[in-house]
C-alpha cells in the first residue's frame, strides 16, 4: 500500500483509474468468505481511494468538507454515549450497530488522511487529529463494553450433573485397624466415571447470544490496532472468572507447606477434590475457554492462543504445585489409591493439555504435566512399596484372640480388592519393578494355559503382595501356644484370602491354580487342627484288643472318665475360639463329628453292658450336640451337662 | 562459570571419594574439596556482585543477572550435594549434629519451593505490566502524534502504575476476591481492570507471607564453629545460607504476597572468606531495600524500576501534553520512549526463561529433599 502514498492525482485520467479502482475493490469488499486479513486490506483500500477522491475534490474544496461531515457525524453518534450512563449493548442492537459504524466510519477516515501526506494541509492535519482523539474514546469505550459484556453475560456451569464425586471410602493403614470392616464395598459408587466417558464436553462460558457482540467489537478494535487493549480486557475478565469458579469447586491455593503438614483425612478429600476438579476445568471448562477465544479472536494468528495461555496458566500452575506436594509427601500406604487417581486422572488428560498448549508459548504448561505425571507415578510405585513394607513388618505381641481372622488380612484383602480397577495404570508402573528379593513367590507353575492376566506385573505383585502377608500370618500364628489354635488361626486367614480373591476379580489375576493350591492349604490346617485337637481325645475311646468282644469295667470306666475331662477340655476352649465363616465352621464341625461322634458311638455300642453306669457323663448325642457349640467365640462350660 | 568447570569439579569429588574412600587422609582430601568449592562460590558471587548498577543489559538485579544468580543457585545445589552425598555411608548423614541439621535444611528446602512458587506468580505480574508499557510505548510511538494517542498512552501507564504499585498485603487481596461484579452503571467499572492480578492466584495460600517464610528459614541459621567448621555442618550451612540468600535475593527483587517486613539481615558470617562478596550483595539489596520498602513497590528488579521511573515521567509528560507540543519535550519524550520500549524488549525476551529458571529450581528443590530424604532413610538406624 506504500506505493498509493507517493502521488495525489493531478489529472483527469487519473480520476478515471481511481474510479475504476474503486468500484472493483468495492465490488471485491462486497464478497462473502473473505479472509478478515483480506477484508481488511480491501477495507484499507476503500478508505484510502475514497480519501484521494476527496482529495482530488479539494481543489474546489469540497473533500475535505465532505471528509469533515462525516467526521462531525461520527463524533456525534460517538459522543452521545459518554454522557450517557447505560451501556450500550444494553441499550438495543440498534443503538450497538449505529455505534460501531461510526467508530467504523472514524476508522477509515483515520486511515484514510494517514494515508495523505499530512504537511501539505492544515486542515487535513486538524481533522486528522479530531478523527484520531474519537477514535481514542470510542476504543476506550469499547473496552468498557467489552468487560461489561463478559461480565454481564459470563455463565457459570454447575459441575454436579457433568462428573459425580468419587465416594469410595478410604482405607486406611494404623496400626490398630480401626478402619477396616469387611462391608462390600459397592464397586459402581466408586469410579463412575471412566477415563473417556467424558468426551467432549464444552460448555458457553460466555452467553451465546453475545459472542457475534464480542466478535463485532474485536474486529473493530483490531483493525484499530487496539488489539492488545482487547487482549488485556478479555484476559483481565476471563482469569477471574475461572479463578471464581476454581474457588467455586472448593478448591483453594495451598501451599507446599500446608500439604505436607496435612492430616490424611483432610489431604484425602483434598486429592480426592483435585482430581475432580482437574478434570472439570481441563474437559470442561479450559475446553470452552480455548472454544471462547477462537471463537472471538480466530484468525488474528496468534492471539487467541496467548490470550488463553494468560487465562489458564495461573490456576493451571496452582492445580499443578497441590500435585507437586502430593507426590513429594510421605509415602504412605494409603495414598495409593488416591495417587492412583490422580496419576490416571493426569494421563487421560495428557492429549487434552497437549492440544490446548500446542502453540510454542504452552509448551511450559505441557512440560509442567508430564513431569507431574511421572512424579506421580513414581510416587505412586513408593506407596505401593510403602504397602508391602507395612504388610511384612506388621509386628504383634500377643496372639489374636480366638483364633479368627486377623486384621491385617482384612485390611490387606480389601485394599487389593480395587487394585483390578487399576490395572492397566499398575501394570505400566510396575512394569519394571521387581518385588524384593527375600519376598520371592515361589510361583505357580500356570503352563501353556496361562492367561495374559495371571502373568501381568500387577498379577506378580499381586501374589508376593499376599505371600507377605502369609509368611506374617505365620509368624503370628506362633504366638499361639496351643498348636490346634495355630492351624484354626491359619485355616481362617487362608480360608478368608481365598474367599476374598475368589468373591472378586481378584481371581482372574490369581489363578485357578494359585486358588487350588490355597484350598489345599486351608483345608491341611483343618486336618492338622483335628489331628492336634481329637486325636489323643479319640485315643480313649480305641479299642486296644480288637479281637476281644469287650474291655473291663475298669478300663472302661478309665476310659471313659479320660474321655469326658478331655472333652470338657476341649469344649471349654474350644468354644471361645473363633470361625467367622459359617460354612467353615459347619464343615469342620461335621468333619469333627465323623470322627469323634462315630469313635463315642463305637466305643459305647461295644460296651453296651457297662453303659448304664454313673460313669458315663455325655450321651452320643450330647457330644454331637456338644460339637455344635465349638468356634462360636464365646468360652461356655459342660459342668452340669446331665440336663441336656 | 562453565559447565565445564562444574562436571570436573564434579569428577574430582567422585574419582577422590573413589580413591581414598575409608583410608586414612580422607578428611584431608574433604577439607581440600570444601576449600576449592568454596573458592569457587566465592568467585560466582563476586562475579555477581561486581555487575555494574546501570547498564543496558547485565546491570545489578536486572532479569540477565537474576538468571545468572539462579544459574548459580543451580550449581551450588549440584556441587553441594555431591560434597554431602556422592559415595558417602548414609550412616554419617544420619549421626549428630547432621541428623539435626539436615532435616532443618529440609524444612528450608520446603519453604524455598513456596517462595519460587510465589516468584513465578510475581513474574507474572511483570509480565502483566510489559503487557501494558508495551501499549504505552506503541501510543507514543504513533506519528503522527495527537491528544488521542497521548490519552491512549496515559490509560495504559496509569494501569500499569497501580499495577506496580500493587499492594502485597493480604487484606487487599481478599477485596479485590470478594468485589462482585455489579456495575450496570458505568461509574463503578472506570478503573476496575487495573487491580486485576491482586486476584486469587496471585497467592501462594490464605495467610502466607514471605517475608516470614524467610524469617522462619533463618532460625537457627549459624556458622559452624570449630572442629565442625571444616567437616560435614560446612556444606549444609553453605547449601542453607546460599538458599535462604538466593530465595530473599528473589522477594525482593520480584512481586510476592506480602512482603511487609521483609528482614534485611540474614545470618551471614562475615569472618569467612567464600561469603564476602555474598554479603556485599546483600548489603547493597538490603540498603536499597529499605529506601523503597515504605513506598509500596514491585519490587527491585531492575527493569521494574526503570519502567517505573519511565512510566512516572510520561505520565507527566501525556496529562500536560497539547497538540502538537514542544518540539524539545517531544525528542526528550521519544529518548525515553525508546528507552521504555528497551525494557519491553528486555522483558520479552528475559521473563519466559526467567520463569523457567525459577521452575527448574523449584523442580531441583524437590529432587534434591527426596535424595536427602531417601539418605535419612538408608541411614536410620534400624528399629
Amino acid at each position: 500500500m506504500d506505493g498509493c502514498q507517493s502521488g495525489v492525482p493531478t489529472y483527469e485520467g487519473d480520476l478515471h483509474v481511481v474510479a475504476a479502482a474503486h468500484h472493483i475493490v468495492k465490488a471485491l469488499g462486497a464478497t462473502k468468505n473473505l479472509s478478515d486479513d483480506l477484508r481488511k486490506i480491501l477495507i484499507d483500500l476503500d478508505s484510502h481511494l475514497s480519501m484521494i477522491t476527496s482529495n482530488i475534490d479539494s481543489k474546489g474544496g469540497r473533500g475535505l468538507v465532505d471528509v469533515e461531515e462525516r467526521l462531525d457525524q461520527a463524533e456525534r453518534k460517538i459522543m452521545r454515549w459518554e454522557t450517557d450512563p447505560m451501556m450500550i449493548w444494553d441499550s438495543g442492537p440498534k443503538e450497538a450497530s449505529d455505534y460501531l459504524e461510526a467508530v467504523d466510519e472514524t476508522g477509515k477516515l483515520v486511515d484514510g488522511l494517514r494515508g495523505l501526506s499530512v504537511h501539505e494541509n492544515r486542515k487535513q492535519k486538524e481533522i486528522l487529529h479530531r478523527a484520531m482523539n474519537i477514535l481514542q474514546m470510542a476504543m476506550s469505550r469499547l473496552e468498557e463494553e467489552l468487560i461489561h459484556i463478559l461480565v454481564r453475560h459470563g455463565q457459570q456451569f454447575e459441575p454436579k450433573h457433568m462428573y459425580s464425586r468419587s465416594i469410595r471410602k478410604d482405607i486406611v493403614y494404623d496400626e490398630s485397624f480401626i478402619s477396616v470392616e469387611d462391608e462390600p464395598i459397592k464397586e459402581t459408587s466408586s469410579r463412575n466415571y471412566s477415563n473417556d466417558e467424558s468426551g467432549e464436553c464444552i460448555v458457553d462460558l460466555v452467553h451465546a447470544d453475545v459472542i457475534p457482540d464480542i466478535k463485532s467489537i474485536a474486529k473493530v478494535m483490531f483493525t484499530s490496532n487496539y488489539g492488545p487493549e482487547f487482549c488485556e480486557a478479555l484476559i483481565s475478565v476471563q482469569k477471574e472468572a475461572l479463578e471464581q469458579y476454581f474457588s467455586f469447586l472448593g478448591t483453594e491455593n495451598l501451599s507446599i507447606e500446608d500439604v505436607l503438614k496435612m492430616e490424611w483425612t483432610c489431604l484425602s478429600s483434598k486429592m480426592n477434590k483435585w482430581t475432580w476438579s482437574m478434570k472439570i476445568i481441563v474437559r470442561v471448562y479450559l475446553a470452552s475457554e480455548k472454544q471462547l477465544c477462537d471463537q472471538v479472536l480466530g484468525g488474528l494468528g496468534s492471539v487467541s492462543s496467548y490470550c488463553f495461555l494468560e487465562i489458564s496458566k495461573a490456576t493451571i500452575l496452582c492445580l499443578l504445585n497441590f500435585g507437586e506436594a502430593v507426590a513429594m509427601g510421605p509415602h504412605r500406604p494409603e495414598k495409593l489409591l488416591r495417587l492412583l487417581d490422580m496419576y490416571e486422572t493426569l494421563a487421560c488428560l495428557l492429549r487434552d493439555i497437549d492440544t490446548l498448549f500446542s502453540e510454542e508459548a504452552g509448551s511450559f504448561i505441557q512440560l509442567q504435566f508430564h513431569e507431574l505425571l511421572e512424579r506421580l507415578g513414581e510416587s505412586a510405585i513408593a506407596a505401593f512399596e510403602a504397602f508391602r513394607v507395612a504388610i511384612s513388618s506388621n509386628g504383634s505381641l500377643y496372639p489374636f484372640a480366638g483364633g479368627g481372622v486377623h486384621p491385617l488380612n482384612k485390611y490387606v484383602m480389601n485394599y487389593i480388592r480395587m487394585f483390578p480397577e487399576y490395572c492397566n495404570t499398575l501394570n505400566l508402573l510396575l512394569k519394571n519393578q521387581h518385588p524384593g528379593v527375600a519376598d520371592q513367590v515361589t510361583e505357580p507353575d500356570y503352563g501353556l494355559d496361562a492367561s495374559l492376566l495371571t502373568s501381568c506385573p500387577m498379577a506378580y505383585h499381586l501374589r508376593s503382595i499376599t505371600s507377605c502377608l502369609e509368611s506374617n500370618l505365620h509368624k503370628k500364628s506362633q504366638l499361639y501356644k496351643d498348636e490346634a489354635l495355630q492351624h484354626i488361626f491359619l485355616m481362617n486367614n487362608i480360608h478368608y484370602l481365598v474367599q476374598k480373591v475368589k468373591g472378586s476379580e481378584l481371581r482372574l489375576f490369581f489363578g485357578d491354580e494359585w486358588i487350588r493350591k490355597h484350598n489345599a492349604m486351608f483345608q491341611q490346617h483343618a486336618m492338622n487342627y483335628e489331628r492336634a485337637t481329637w486325636s489323643s481325645v479319640v485315643s480313649f475311646l480305641k479299642d486296644d484288643n480288637p479281637g476281644s468282644s469287650s474291655m473291663s469295667k475298669s478300663t472302661f470306666k478309665e476310659r471313659c472318665k479320660g474321655f469326658s475331662v478331655a472333652f470338657e477340655e476341649v469344649y471349654k476352649t474350644q468354644t471361645s475360639w473363633s470361625i467367622p465363616d459359617p460354612e467353615l465352621r459347619e464343615d469342620l464341625r461335621i468333619s469333627t463329628s465323623l470322627k469323634v461322634v462315630l469313635a463315642y458311638r463305637t466305643f459305647l455300642g461295644r460296651n453296651l453292658a457297662y453303659t448304664d453306669d454313673k460313669c458315663v457323663k455325655h450321651t452320643v448325642e450330647h457330644v454331637e450336640n456338644s460339637l455344635l457349640d465349638l468356634f462360636e467365640g464365646s468360652s461356655r462350660s459342660l459342668r452340669n451337662s446331665r440336663r441336656w | 562459570m562453565t559447565g565445564t568447570d562444574q562436571s570436573s569439579f564434579l569428577g574430582r569429588i567422585s574419582i577422590r571419594r573413589n580413591q581414598v574412600n575409608a583410608m586414612e587422609g580422607y578428611h584431608e582430601q574433604e577439607i581440600e574439596d570444601l576449600e576449592l568449592f568454596q573458592k569457587q562460590l566465592s568467585d560466582r558471587f563476586a562475579e555477581l556482585l561486581s555487575a555494574p548498577d546501570d547498564a543496558p543489559t547485565e546491570a545489578f538485579l536486572s532479569i540477565s543477572w537474576i538468571r545468572k544468580l539462579l544459574d548459580v543457585f543451580l550449581c551450588c545445589e549440584t556441587e553441594c550435594k555431591a560434597i554431602l552425598l556422592m559415595e558417602r555411608d548414609a550412616a554419617q548423614i544420619s549421626k549428630p549434629p547432621l541428623d539435626r541439621l539436615i532435616p532443618e535444611l529440609l524444612e528450608r528446602v520446603v519453604k524455598a519451593m513456596d517462595i519460587c512458587n510465589a516468584a513465578t506468580n510475581g513474574v507474572e505480574l511483570v509480565r502483566h505490566c510489559q503487557k501494558l508499557a508495551e501499549i504505552a510505548v506503541s501510543a507514543l510511538e504513533q506519528k503522527p502524534f495527537g491528544e488521542g494517542q497521548a490519552r491512549r498512552a496515559k490509560k495504559a501507564l496509569v494501569s500499569l502504575m497501580s499495577a506496580m504499585h500493587v499492594d502485597d498485603k493480604e487484606s487487599s487481596v481478599q477485596k479485590t476476591a470478594e468485589r462482585s461484579w455489579s456495575f450496570g452503571r458505568r461509574s463503578g467499572n472506570k478503573d476496575r481492570h487495573h487491580g486485576h492480578y491482586r486476584s486469587l492466584s496471585w497467592q501462594v495460600a490464605k495467610h502466607w507471607s514471605a517475608s516470614k517464610q524467610i524469617h522462619a528459614m533463618t532460625m537457627n541459621l549459624a556458622a559452624p564453629r570449630g572442629p565442625e567448621a571444616s567437616c560435614l555442618p560446612a556444606p549444609v550451612y553453605i547449601l542453607s545460607l546460599i538458599i535462604v540468600f538466593v530465595m530473599w535475593v528473589l522477594i525482593a527483587a520480584i512481586p510476592c504476597q506480602e512482603r511487609s517486613g521483609l528482614t534485611t539481615h540474614l545470618p551471614i558470617n562475615k569472618h569467612v572468606n567464600w561469603t564476602h562478596s555474598l554479603a556485599g550483595i546483600h548489603d547493597k539489596i538490603g540498603e536499597e531495600w529499605k529506601k523503597k520498602e515504605k513506598k509500596g513497590m514491585a519490587g527491585l528488579l531492575y527493569e521494574m524500576q526503570k519502567m517505573e521511573k519511565l512510566g512516572q515521567s510520561l505520565i507527566e509528560f501525556t496529562d500536560s501534553y497539547q497538540f502538537p507540543g514542544e518540539k524539545e519535550k517531544l525528542d526528550e519524550v521519544a529518548a525515553q520512549v525508546a528507552e521504555l520500549a528497551e525494557v519491553c524488549r528486555r522483558m520479552d525476551e528475559g521473563l519466559v526463561p526467567l520463569q523457567m529458571l525459577i521452575r527448574e529450581a523449584f523442580h531441583r528443590l524437590v529432587r534434591n529433599r527426596t535424595e536427602f530424604l531417601d539418605v535419612l532413610e538408608q541411614g536410620a538406624p534400624v528399629v
